[in-house]
């Protein structure tokens, strides 16, 4: 797929040498969540699931520098084992709804989709992202930022990423 | 860099004309005159979106009272990239933890089941 022809769509996607039922587990249980969630470094120190439409999870992660960063995601559509919509956004221990911390203009909250596909006893996952409600301005951030990531403004800003890099 | 510098940024990438200036100025300094040309506007309405996206950092213009020509900054758009490679490392790193978790489980579990 050719990401460029969307711009306003962030997407991610990996093969795991698992059965498709195992990686739903790992992304579905809250327990399972704290073993994998976040980057390199860091911990998950709280995991709270309720995995129904409307309902929500709430994560906190220690970073290796001591900070402490909530998380949200509430839950839209879940079908078992293959296919989750959510909302996720920043959040803070009350859970409510918060701006990324180091980017007030980052869109407030991004509608992500999960896909879990079956592949000759493997698992394709697939997550998708897009900004939600945003402003004109919150778009352009996250346009321009996923538009200079991938080396280019849609094709026809090629030079742009030499420029930038 | 400042909230307000960046809120500025975000103002005039808002703009489809300006995205469009910005392009033509990746490929390099330009005159005004030459701005206007491809977008079918005159140069004062030209001047203003360059005063947007110079006040918003993104464009620095030349000295010249003539030609004032206009170049691209990249300071500002690095940065909003920045952030998407956070969340792009964000979530390959994420990943990375739970393809090690994945083999670790389905070995233990393989092991338990060599022992019944």
């Amino acid at each position: 797929m050719d990401e460029r022809n969307n711009l306003e769509e962030f997407v991610i996607t990996r093969v795991f040498d698992a059965p498709r039922d195992l990686v739903w587990k790992a992304f579905t249980e809250p327990q399972r969540m704290k073993e994998w969630w976040g980057p390199k470094g860091v911990t998950i120190i709280e995991s709270k699931m309720d995995l129904r439409p409307g309902r929500s999870y709430h994560y906190a992660m220690r970073t290796p520098d001591g900070n402490t960063i909530w998380g949200k995601f509430v839950y839209r559509e879940i079908t078992p084992p293959s296919r989750m919509v959510f909302v996720s956004s920043f959040s803070d221990e009350a859970g409510g709804v918060t701006r990324h911390p180091m980017a007030p203009n980052w869109p407030l909250e991004m509608l992500s989709t999960f896909l879990f596909e079956e592949e000759s006893g493997k698992t394709r996952f697939t997550v998708r992202w897009s900004p939600l409600n945003a402003t004109e301005e919150e778009r352009a951030a996250f346009v321009a930022g996923h538009a200079s990531m991938q080396q280019g403004w849609g094709g026809t800003l090629d030079k742009l990423a030499a420029y930038l890099a | 860099m400042t909230a307000d510098r960046l809120s500025a940024t975000f103002a005039a990438l808002a703009d489809p004309t300006r995205r469009a200036i910005l392009a033509r100025l990746a490929l390099g300094e330009t005159s005004v005159t030459e701005l206007a040309k491809p977008f079918d506007m005159s140069a004062p309405a030209v001047s203003k979106h360059l005063k947007v996206l110079e006040r918003a950092g993104l464009i620095a213009r030349g000295r010249e009272a003539q030609w004032r020509p206009a170049r691209l900054e990249a300071g500002p758009l690095k940065d909003v990239a920045k952030w998407i490679e956070q969340y792009r490392r964000f979530w390959e790193e994420s990943l990375d933890r739970l393809d090690d978790y994945l083999r670790k489980i389905q070995a233990r579990e393989k092991k338990r089941g060599r022992k019944k």
